[in-house]
């Protein structure tokens, strides 16, 4: 609980005992996003990824506060709702990419049919081995698919959307590292199967990586992380009828 | 007018994600009413790829705006990762299950992907010659 001397001439000193202003958890993640990307900006290492550092800080913040996802997402749903115009602006990377698109729409397709069929198998016979709960599983599903369409899978068949989330982020972190040390091992002449390992493998995080590989490595990354996304929202409800 | 309303779009980045948002949210509001199986926000990037490949808006009054919420990104799906506050079972043997398939798995899916993309590409350098 927050102390109120800590509280005590500001206007967050009028609400009941113990509850923090919706919004003052808004103004800590903004906070500590932009301080994440300046220390990302200086020191680019994988643990100074902005959304690790933001996640650990508050996290750590939230645990010292004793604060639940119930009074911290309060304030913050608006940030997740943003997800949403997020998808809509993926519109316009597949649009300037359109050329690509006809000239290896078949190479595409290969790329997200194996990918998709690897990252949704692997993770129902890995979880069921080590005898994860139904719920874990269903979440971790989607777990290579960008965030707007795994919430949209999670939902459709049955799993735990903000564990998803979580899952989702875990992945696109280790996997941007991952694909690093993957590309020096694989024998990868072309780009494009540079730019689909990233973007099937790591989503957002991955394509933010590729554009430092090169730029086409990380529009082909770009564009197979939304078609992968669209592809996993569409097969979804197959899978929840499987599922039951 | 026209022109104006041109220039504005093209060069702000602002208006360009209140366009954005608003096209969402009315995606949003008829999938609900509807209730559609595809997201909102998916639906809304059709209607908006639609658009753009008919020429209905051209790409400069909304690729700043696009450009921008793309690149932070990370920072709206942070709240979702806080959803561990509520999961302190997490940080267990079952964490530590959910973080060795996810390594596995990413690391198949990768491979996988790579591997499958390549064959292809050098297949067709063989047939093309």
């Amino acid at each position: 609980m927050p102390t109120d001397s800590l509280l005590a001439g500001t206007p967050l000193s009028g609400l009941p005992h113990g509850e923090w202003h919706p919004l003052f958890w808004a103004a800590v993640t903004l906070g500590l996003y932009l301080f994440a990307r300046a220390v990302h900006q200086r020191h680019a290492r994988w643990w100074t990824s902005p959304l690790l550092l933001t996640w650990a800080l508050c996290f750590g913040l939230a645990e010292a506060l004793h604060t639940t996802y119930g009074d911290y997402i309060k304030g913050t749903h608006w940030l997740l709702t943003l997800l949403g115009p997020a998808t809509v602006a993926f519109a316009t990377p597949i649009y300037e990419q359109r050329a690509m698109i006809r000239r290896h729409w078949p190479i595409l397709v290969v790329a997200i049919m194996a990918g998709t069929a690897i990252a949704i198998g692997s993770s129902w016979a890995l979880a069921s081995a080590l005898g994860l709960s139904p719920a874990l599983r269903l979440s971790l599903l989607p777990r290579s698919v960008s965030t707007p369409f795994a919430i949209a899978f999670a939902e459709n068949v049955g799993g735990i959307p903000e564990l998803a989330a979580t899952c989702v982020v875990i992945t696109g972190l280790l996997g941007a590292s991952l694909g690093d040390v993957l590309l020096k091992w694989l024998p990868l002449r072309s780009s494009l199967a540079r730019g689909a390992l990233f973007g099937m493998g790591a989503h957002g995080v991955g394509t933010a990586r590729a554009r430092l590989v090169g730029a086409e490595e990380g529009s082909i990354a770009g564009l197979v992380m939304v078609l992968a996304g669209l592809t996993s929202v569409l097969i979804a409800p197959v899978i929840a009828l499987f599922m039951r | 007018m026209l022109r104006r309303t041109n220039i504005l779009l093209s060069r702000n980045r602002l208006p360009q994600v209140a366009a954005l948002i608003t096209l969402w949210w009315g995606c949003d509001a008829l999938v609900r009413a509807m209730s559609l199986p595809v997201p909102g926000g998916v639906l809304g990037m059709a209607v908006l790829l639609l658009l753009l490949a008919t020429g209905g808006i051209p790409s400069a009054w909304v690729r700043r705006g696009s450009a921008g919420l793309l690149d932070h990104m990370l920072l709206f799906f942070a709240p979702a990762t806080m959803a561990l506050l509520d999961h302190p079972e997490l940080f267990s043997l079952t964490g530590l299950k959910i973080l060795a398939v996810i390594v596995v798995g990413t690391l198949l899916v990768m491979v996988g992907t790579a591997l499958a993309v390549e064959a292809c590409f050098r297949w067709r350098g063989r047939n093309a010659d």
